[in-house]
């Protein structure tokens, strides 16, 4: 009888963990084929880009990605320490300073989306009608302080939380002053973009949100009581590049296969790629990297919009900017 | 995303294969480890087992981090490259189960009633027979350690994110998927990914608990 | 007659409590010692240093004319040839046969011999109907019998009773009393220590008894002079009281 017992005790333990590590062998059979660790920001990911376009470049080139999506500051982190090849972020001054100590090989731009300023569907602040993004938050702040307005900020150092501060910058707060807006109004909720729409929709409160993960949002009807209120200030761009870390510092990193990946996406067929995912009726990801359809822009952003001054033009006139030979470059309306 | 079956199957399996090896692992030191300290006297054993109670509360996020540190790549043992590989997720969650069943052993050690353990010493067991014998005599309390530690892995996502990446067909996990589809706002497929594992761990429970209560004759 | 067991100038405090103070006697192969006393008189005490238990705070005990401490390698050997029950019956949680096989299989025996002796056992106790059934489940007088033939059946030399039939209804007491009279006839080189309360219990069985009172020996006499023209006054009177019921 004990004998049964424990017999039968040990087939059930090792069917647990055989089927798991049999699955777990399935899963990756295979690992033959080179592969490349990507850290990346979760809203390439959760987005559907990553998996719309990835899947391309690894039948091209016989490979598989490894896409792992954390916060900027965490896929950094994962660069500085060696555990990844490429990074695929949207954290510029961040960026520069991976570059500047070595661990990137180099920053290259690859594409952007927008900050949009999304609040209650009526937009009782009537923030639509801001010259810019500056002017919108001063509005939220004079309602706000008058206890007449709620703002639900991100508040968790992420790519977005910095695009945010950057905007209070041009109204004379620094993060210092930010961090001490009164709870009554300014809500530092240290949560994901969707969770801070999900809270927006109960409070009826504003917010500064990535249009991706808003027309997710709103595609889904998970936020109905909400609307984009206001979008067009390009010192709202939120800028990606790609980053394939040094593999002089980190030798085992697959430097091969990260430039053939960095070289793919900023090729015309990478670009036109990212180009095409349409999600909710919009495009997501608008490419940058090539000179034809948008070295203006980036220059642009990469030299301006890190710091918050200067462009304060609607995003659309990128859409025709024209190439010329002069600097400054202008875009034409 | 989580799309046919069989996407959902070895995601499955991935979970129950890393609480599994993480909850045998856990169990195969800890037991060990709660049985020395609930039978053996030495100096010290109360603090040692407010610590044990302590690390009950040891948060799967800090377990990942310290495991993180330990297998990246800048790290003391990064040239194993296991980090991102369920084998990173079972060492980290090793470290969650071991301070429980630990925990529980030794309160079921020490709960067996203080006449049977005179007693087997007075039928001629040596100390070691005796031990044994004592181990059998809580074995309800210790299936209830390795059931308690099963269901903090099982549950746990932080550790699991955070060394494992939630790489999809090779590190994703359960709770990882549902975390992810969650920040992407698939409540209801959260849900149903949560009703899952919800089932899965019921299996285990149910064959757990068929063990437990078994007498042992 | 050879000395089983021998105490000189045993003590034990537990703590400042004084437990048992300067006992020394010896008991004989063939005896049947009978160690009487109220409760807490430290009766207890002396069959858990002598089944080595717990080590005497001063003196010294000799097993079969062999010096012993307590908690060292060859106490565990000494132990396996005495066998012990203590005053409250205590099954394992298993069947009364794995019960009743655990002192052999402890003593490292092979399961063929083990079955065989359990076997034989279970039939002698009238409990071979019910072997699988767990031990918990036994009523309060098969417990005591089967605690008792668990001791006592891998034959050990000496054998200690801690109110081995206490609260026991008088069919199971006579049921005892005489598994532990064919104990000591079967073989001439055994030996009993009784520890009781009950006077009558002491009087059908010792042969030799002690009378202990508040941690000291008071009185070591045959049966006959125990009971009958004790020296000490306080054997009268508890022998007198006792006999009461």
């Amino acid at each position: 009888m004990k004998g049964i017992w424990i017999a039968v005790a040990a087939i059930v333990v090792a069917a647990v963990v055989v089927g798991g590590a049999a699955g777990y062998v399935l899963m990756t059979e295979d690992d033959e084929v080179e592969s490349l660790r990507l850290a990346t920001t979760t809203s390439t990911y959760d987005s559907g880009l990553l998996d719309y376009i990835l899947p391309v470049f690894e039948n091209e080139t016989n490979c598989k990605i490894d896409v792992i999506a954390v916060g900027s500051g965490q896929a950094i982190e994962l660069g500085k320490n060696g555990d990844v090849d490429v990074l695929l972020v949207h954290s510029p001054a961040a960026e520069k300073d991976f570059v500047a100590a070595g661990y990137g090989e180099s920053r290259t731009l690859v594409m952007y989306n927008n900050f949009v300023i999304v609040g209650p569907s009526a937009d009782p602040l009537n923030t639509e009608n801001a010259k810019n993004a500056s002017e919108a938050f001063q509005k939220i702040y004079d309602n706000g302080t008058a206890g007449l307005a709620k703002f639900v900020s991100r508040a968790d150092n992420s790519g977005t939380h910095s695009k945010e501060l950057t905007v209070w910058s041009t109204l004379g707060y620094n993060k210092t002053l930010v961090a001490a807006f009164p709870s009554s109004w300014y809500i530092q909720s240290g949560q994901g973009m969707g969770a801070v729409l999900d809270m927006c929709e109960e409070l009826d409160a504003y917010t500064l949100s990535d249009d991706a993960t808003y027309y997710q949002r709103m595609d889904e009807n998970i936020i109905p009581h909400l609307n984009m209120t206001y979008s067009g200030d390009s010192a709202l761009f939120n800028q990606y590049s790609v980053i394939p870390v040094n593999s002089t510092i980190h030798a085992h990193v697959n430097h091969t296969l990260a430039a053939a990946f960095k070289n793919w996406l900023v090729s015309e067929a990478g670009q036109d790629l990212i180009a095409s995912y349409e999600k909710y009726g919009h495009q997501l990801f608008f490419p940058n990297a090539t000179p034809q359809t948008a070295r203006v822009a980036s220059l642009l952003i990469d030299e301006s919009m890190d710091v918050g001054e200067g462009v304060t033009r609607g995003w659309n006139s990128f859409r025709v900017l024209r190439w010329t030979d002069s600097f400054p470059f202008h875009a034409v309306h | 995303m989580i799309s046919t079956g069989s996407e959902l199957l070895d995601v499955t399996l991935l979970s129950l294969y890393v609480s599994g090896m993480a909850t045998i692992l856990g169990s195969a030191i800890g037991i060990p480890l709660g049985a020395l300290i609930g039978l053996k006297e030495f100096g010290g054993k109360g603090a040692v087992k407010t610590l044990t109670y302590t690390l009950y509360g040891f948060p799967p996020v800090l377990s990942g981090l310290v495991v993180y540190y330990v297998f990246s790549r800048a790290g003391p043992l990064g040239d194993l490259g296991i980090l991102f590989t369920p084998t990173a997720m079972i060492i980290a969650e090793t470290f969650l189960v071991i301070p429980l069943v630990t925990g529980i052993t030794i309160t079921s050690v020490v709960e067996v009633d203080r006449s049977i353990k005179d007693t087997v010493k007075a039928l001629g067991a040596s100390s070691s027979q005796s031990i044994v014998t004592v181990m059998r005599e809580a074995w309800v309390g210790l299936v209830m350690a390795c059931m308690i530690g099963f269901g903090r892995v099982i549950a746990e996502v932080g550790a699991a994110y955070l060394v494992g990446g939630n790489i999809d067909g090779e590190t994703r996990v359960l709770t990882t998927a549902i975390m992810l589809e969650t920040r992407m706002g698939h409540f209801e497929w959260a849900m149903s990914l949560g009703i899952v594992l919800l089932s899965v761990a019921l299996m285990v429970f149910l064959f757990l608990r068929l063990l437990q209560e078994r007498e042992m004759l | 007659m050879k000395p089983a067991i021998c105490l000189e100038g045993v003590s034990k405090k537990y703590d400042q409590i004084v437990a048992l103070r300067d006992a020394s006697f010896t008991v004989s192969k063939g005896e049947v010692f009978g160690i009487v006393g109220p409760s807490g008189a430290g009766k207890s005490t002396i069959l858990r240093i002598v089944d080595l238990l717990e080590a005497p705070t001063e003196g010294k005990l000799l097993i079969d004319g062999q010096y012993v401490v307590a908690n060292s390698v060859r106490a565990e050997a000494v132990r396996r040839k005495i066998g012990m029950v203590l005053q409250k019956p205590v099954v394992l949680n298993r069947s009364v046969a794995n019960n009743l096989g655990y002192s052999l299989m402890i003593r490292g025996w092979n399961e063929d011999r083990i079955a065989e002796v359990v076997d034989a056992e279970l039939r002698r106790l009238g409990l071979n109907g019910r072997r699988k059934t767990n031990a918990r489940n036994l009523s309060g007088g098969e417990m005591q019998r089967l605690c008792f033939a668990r001791a006592a059946i891998h034959d050990p030399s000496i054998l200690l009773l801690d109110e081995f039939a206490a609260n026991l209804d008088p069919t199971n007491v006579a049921l005892l009393e005489n598994q532990v009279q064919e104990f000591i006839r079967k073989d001439p080189n055994r030996t009993v220590v009784i520890v009781t309360h009950n006077m009558f219990q002491a009087k059908r069985m010792c042969t030799r008894i002690a009378l202990i009172w508040d941690g000291e020996i008071v009185e070591i006499a045959d049966r006959k002079k125990f009971f009958e023209s004790p020296d000490d006054a306080r054997t009268a009177a508890f022998v007198g009281g006792e006999s009461i019921y």
